[in-house]
């Protein structure tokens, strides 16, 4: 919670405003801080002469004025509270010293001046304090001035200790945002003028959206999906990213179940990739669809588009494609290849093995 | 009558996409990026259909479907998402979408998926296909209703076909159905995925506490 800043009330007043004024900085009734300044006030005038320095510092007066005023108001209250000289002289020196230290230096920021005065005072109000149960003086000092000193130092090295944190954080941040833009400038702003160039050629521009998409999507969720390596899904999934680049086509991919990736099921994923390359080159659909569905003893890749077709009967020698790479791959590694196809009424290639085979 | 049609997503350039692609076609009368906003414009303007993405800036597709829905039970929903996730896609599926289609789908496709959708059939692309076969695969029954539990071998047909990338009428022509028939399974598996207690089901709605 922000505190507002303190200002005597003008409207609700006994003497100056004060008390009205803590109370609405506190948020809290101004009878209670009357209260409290009028008990403070029997402990050796104590509630009058801090009344004065809050009225000294509300009014804006010397800090010397408020300093003294509240020095003395603090240690009429140490005194009511039964401390003796020697300790309340020591807290007052320590509270000038370090508000001197405050001062001086602004903050406690690295670089700023310390007060020699300060560290005086303040050293000399901790022996004072830190000393004064007498039990053995040669003991105590010692341990009354590294108290002191940590009294000093304490805030000083918290303070660098923050200073420091906060510099480390604005780094990394620094070093983000510079390997988003690195990763901005290589892949999005080329992408974005590749698209620009190729304006004209929608097949081009749809390609080079996906592959960005891809890559941004791949960066930014990456981490998200440990076992995205290696699995039937990951192959296809790789592999149709390829075709999509490759010869601007939309696959669209759908699976049940996976399975890790072995040989054969790799041999199955390249067969699947050249019956997407054959769609995408052949057919003249802008679509392929590829399901891939993994049981206990089965997987099945279906690859389909709704492209021109063929007669499968009169497949030429020269479109190696299917002989070689599909199904001789797929016999090779134990499977089956079926393709589904008439003139104008699109093709679809289903790859099978049984997973004993596997 | 054109359809009218809210969109909810927080790209604002897929949104002027879509428009771009659809607003012939179909009436899109509001668009929202947030839960926030979507749920009184929706009340507001009961349209049709609502076009949801998945994920938005402050929740899920589903928090909209679950606020609107109990008032405004004429307003379908189709959810067009990005997203891989089947436990996204079936959070939204189970709190009463009425199909769920990728963004990369043609405007042609969307048009007609909200057609479909606004006549109160069921949509389901290719993927979604896919995860419904996942989810009622065999072996992960739970009891409950067996009639909810199980897809019909012809339902099971029926999906893969879709996840093979079939149009609804190559399927009826490949099965030797009407339409219309194949429509009814797909409603049917539509009904099963909202319905079921089937632990995968439960699993995937429990993860985005739907359940």
């Amino acid at each position: 919670m922000a505190l507002r800043s303190f200002a005597r009330s003008s409207d609700d007043r006994v003497v100056a405003g004060v008390c009205a004024g803590i109370a609405q900085t506190l948020g809290v009734d101004p009878t209670l801080i009357r209260l409290i300044f009028a008990i403070l006030a029997l402990a050796g005038g104590a509630g009058v002469l801090l009344y004065l320095a809050l009225w000294a510092y509300s009014d804006s007066r010397s800090i010397w004025v408020v300093a003294i005023l509240g020095l003395f108001g603090i240690s009429a209250v140490l005194h009511a509270l039964g401390l003796n000289d020697r300790v309340v002289i020591g807290i007052a020196l320590v509270a000038g010293g370090l508000t001197l230290i405050w001062r001086r230096g602004g903050t406690f920021a690295r670089n700023a001046p310390l007060s020699a005065l300060g560290v005086t005072l303040a050293a000399a109000g901790a022996v004072l304090v830190l000393s004064r149960g007498g039990v053995d003086q040669s003991v105590l000092a010692p341990g009354a001035v590294a108290g002191s000193l940590l009294l000093i130092a304490g805030p000083w090295l918290w303070r660098l200790a923050v200073d420091r944190d906060a510099e480390r954080t604005a780094r990394i941040r620094g070093e983000e945002r510079d390997e988003v833009a690195a990763r901005v400038h290589d892949s999005v702003l080329q992408t974005l003028a590749l698209i620009q160039r190729h304006a004209s050629e929608p097949r081009k521009v749809a390609a080079y959206a996906r592959r960005q998409e891809r890559e941004l999507r791949g960066w930014l969720y990456g981490d998200r999906a440990p076992d995205d390596s290696d699995s039937l899904s990951s192959l296809l999934a790789a592999a149709a990213a390829d075709v999509e680049e490759l010869h601007g086509v939309r696959v669209e991919l759908a699976s049940s179940g996976d399975c890790p990736a072995d040989e054969s099921v790799a041999a199955l994923a390249l067969a699947a990739r050249e019956a997407m390359t054959n769609s995408a080159k052949y057919s003249g659909a802008d679509l392929v669809d590829v399901y891939s569905e993994v049981n206990d003893d089965r997987v099945s890749v279906f690859v389909r588009d709704r492209g021109v077709g063929f007669d499968p009967t009169a497949v030429t020698a020269d479109r190696r494609g299917i002989s070689d790479s599909i199904v001789g791959r797929m016999q090779r590694a134990g499977g089956t290849t079926t393709v589904t196809s008439a003139p104008g009424e699109g093709t679809e290639v289903e790859l099978g093995m049984s997973r004993s085979a596997s | 009558m054109k359809r009218r049609v809210v969109l909810v997503d927080d790209h604002h350039l897929f949104r002027a996409g879509v428009i771009a692609e659809i607003g012939a076609a179909v009436d899109v009368v509001g668009e929202a990026d947030t839960v926030a906003d979507a749920v009184p414009l929706i009340r507001e303007l009961d349209p049709d259909v609502v076009l949801l993405d998945v994920h938005l800036p402050d929740g899920g597709g589903d928090a909209i479907i679950n606020a609107v829905a109990p008032d405004r039970p004429g307003v379908r929903f189709l959810a067009l998402s990005v997203s891989d996730a089947a436990e996204d896609v079936i959070a939204v599926i189970r709190a009463g979408a009425r199909g769920y289609v990728t963004k990369t789908i043609s405007g042609e496709e969307l048009t007609s998926a909200i057609e479909r959708v606004a006549e109160g059939d069921a949509v389901f692309s290719p993927r979604l296909a896919g995860f419904a076969l996942d989810a009622f695969r065999d072996g992960e029954r739970v009891g409950g209703d067996a009639e909810l539990d199980e897809l019909t071998p012809r339902e099971r047909e029926v999906l893969q076909l879709i996840a093979r990338g079939y149009m609804y009428k190559e399927i009826a022509a490949r099965l030797n159905l009407s339409v219309k028939t194949v429509e009814s399974h797909v409603s049917n598996v539509l009904r099963k995925l909202q319905l079921s207690s089937r632990h995968e089901l439960t699993r995937w709605a429990t993860q985005h506490r739907l359940v």
